[in-house]
């Protein structure tokens, strides 16, 4: 009885919680007259007229663009970012450089809202001609996920015990072999949660996507809102949730595939026992 | 080869001395336990030979080399952890074998090394697995076997069986010292615990806030022990020290308590009598050297301990028969065995008696 009374509330919290997602997604299977005359989450004939609207190919619009961009400038605003984090934060951590003032510092970036960048930024990007390419606005999500990468590895890093890094110095590596052969293995759950968030933000990131770009490396964020009001005279909400749920799948699915590589301690052996 | 010398070594943290100017001479295939409280320095004074810890004063010499600042592994020293420091995503043969890997040994020489010691160490069935698929015995012989791949020129351990039950404890230990016997390599073992440094060691160490206190064998230590502080850190149960004074007739007085019939030579000052529990024993009142009350008494099995608490001369322990009977409160005499005790003066220094 209990066990059903529990249940029955976890289902409510779920559906309270997910009741957005839910809308668009019974939004995205309705026609144009369903829209109109039933606003329920039942929907009486679904229909895919919406998402071939969506991946229809124009002049205009071209949906599979903006998810090859998205997903090339998140690839390079999170790799980047870990590739210059991790060997930061190993300085940070092990050898106490730039932990007092550089790292409060560096994480307090993130705190800035980021439309204090744009202008200068913009400017900046003209005259580097990265207007509009995805290497452009790549290298910006990289400094936007560096801080909270930063914050992730040098405290994955801290909880390493340093006999860990003597061990190896014994044996006769260099730092740089211990950083790759021995942290960067044992940090992989934290290297992984670093490159999911940071695949997470720069694949929900609008504000540089629409200041940045225009044509060529329109991410799919930007992209999407350009169906909206595609044929004219009105939003389409159903094409609108369609592209919406075509532009969301990408890091929901990352995010369970991911998501074995984040939990299990890989320290378990390392000391005692 | 393995000697290593340290010519008045020093490490300081700041204006903090952790070794004050320390002067060592480790000979080829001895092995030297470091031993002392926690505080003493003894792990930092392995880190400087190590090469973990920079030297800032004085110099360290392996093989009359001077090393002070070479790099850990150009001292061709080999370390085993406390908390073993096992990588754990490698296996074991990753593990024992990285060093060599490092070192750009080809496969089949490594696998050849890894091999030799996985047999050597009992290792062998277990060459697959990660540390975290091993017992806490188990990862310390993985330790060892990826110190000995390397076949450096001395071993150092830092109190490598303080994370171990006692039972396995005591294996350990003496597969330790087999591995000495059998490798004739340099090793300097780092330890509080005073039994495995009686156990292990050739020569004992024995720190005390950076300075070396006395080194000599286990045996010149506990019979001999130069100061107080050595009297009473070595051995098991911990040595009496009991308050005296030189009388008029060159005998000594146990505070009013009893005289101990000892010839001392005239400049001698003791005011510490150093006597280790086995060497006292129980008698009747009246004929002791001096008498107290039965406070506390254990069995051990071998042998009981009993407290007799004297109100001048504080608790004294006494080592007696396993199957002594004598009741809690009950007057006894405490007699001393005037050929096996220490004195000290009231700086701490030994005093040697007339034999």
């Amino acid at each position: 009885m209990i066990n059903a009374l529990r249940w029955l509330i976890f289902a409510i919290a779920a559906l309270g919680m997910n009741f957005p997602i839910l809308v668009t997604l019974a939004t995205s299977f309705k026609s144009a007259r369903e829209l109109s005359t039933n606003p329920g989450l039942w929907v009486q004939a679904p229909t895919l007229d919406n998402y071939f609207a969506v991946f229809q190919v124009s002049d205009r619009l071209n949906i599979f663009l903006y998810l090859f961009n998205s997903i090339t400038v998140a690839f390079i605003g999170t790799t980047l970012a870990v590739v210059l984090a991790l060997p930061a934060a190993y300085a940070i951590a092990r050898g106490k450089l730039g932990e007092r003032t550089l790292l409060p510092f560096i994480v307090n970036l993130r705190a800035v809202p980021l439309i204090i960048f744009a202008i200068p930024l913009y400017m900046m990007f003209q005259w580097l001609a990265l207007l509009d390419t995805r290497l452009g606005l790549g290298l910006i999500l990289s400094i936007v996920n560096l801080p909270l990468a930063l914050v992730i590895l040098v405290n994955a890093i801290r909880d390493l015990p340093a006999e860990l890094d003597e061990a190896a110095l014994m044996d006769g590596a260099s730092r740089a072999q211990i950083l790759l052969s021995v942290i960067a293995p044992v940090c992989r759950p934290a290297i992984v949660t670093s490159l999911i968030f940071g695949f997470i933000t720069a694949w929900n990131e609008f504000l540089f996507g629409l200041m940045l770009t225009t044509s060529k490396a329109v991410p799919i964020t930007v992209g999407a809102s350009f169906f909206f009001a595609a044929s004219g005279g009105g939003v389409q909400w159903g094409v609108a949730s369609a592209v919406m749920v075509v532009g969301a799948l990408p890091p929901i699915l990352l995010g369970l595939i991911m998501y074995r590589q984040i939990s299990g301690s890989m320290t378990a052996g390392a000391v005692k026992g | 080869m393995g000697t290593i010398s340290l010519r008045q070594a020093g490490k300081q943290y700041g204006a903090v001395e952790i070794i004050k100017d320390l002067d060592m001479e480790i000979a080829d295939g001895e092995f030297v336990v470091i031993v002392g409280p926690s505080g003493c320095g003894k792990s930092t004074l392995l880190r400087m030979i190590a090469g973990l810890e920079q030297t800032t004063s004085g110099q360290i010499l392996i093989d009359g080399r001077d090393m002070t600042a070479a790099s850990p592994v150009e001292r061709k020293l080999a370390m085993v952890f406390q908390s073993y420091a096992l990588y754990p995503h490698m296996t074991v043969r990753q593990n024992m074998g990285f060093g060599l890997k490092l070192a750009r040994l080809s496969a089949g020489k490594i696998k050849a090394k890894v091999d030799a010691a996985a047999d050597r160490l009992k290792l062998t069935p277990l060459l697959d697995r990660y540390p975290k698929e091993l017992s806490g015995g188990q990862r310390q012989r993985v330790a060892i076997g990826r110190a000995i791949v390397r076949e450096p020129v001395g071993f150092l351990f830092d109190e490598p069986l303080s994370n171990l039950d006692a039972a396995l404890r005591v294996d350990m230990r003496l597969e330790i010292a087999k591995l000495h016997r059998t490798l004739g390599a340099t090793m300097i073992y780092v330890t509080h615990d005073q039994v495995e440094a009686m156990t292990l060691a050739d020569r004992i160490v024995v720190l005390k806030d950076g300075r070396v206190m006395q080194h000599g064998s286990p045996h010149e230590l506990y019979q001999n022990p130069a100061n107080l502080f050595v009297a009473q850190f070595i051995g098991s149960p911990k040595m009496n020290v009991l308050p005296c004074q030189r009388n008029g007739d060159g005998m000594l007085d146990l505070s009013g308590e009893g005289i101990v019939d000892l010839a001392l030579s005239s400049s001698a000052a003791p005011v510490h009598l150093g006597a280790r529990p086995e060497h006292l024993s129980l008698v009747a009142p009246e004929s002791g050297h001096c008498r107290g009350t039965v406070e506390a008494r254990e069995y051990l099995g071998g042998t009981t301990s009993v407290f007799v608490r004297n109100p001048k001369l504080g608790l004294i322990n006494v080592s007696a028969p396993a199957e002594t009977q004598f009741g809690i409160g009950e007057t006894i005499g405490v007699r001393i065995d005037n050929s096996r005790l220490s004195l000290f003066d009231n700086t701490g220094t030994a005093v040697r008696t007339l034999r």
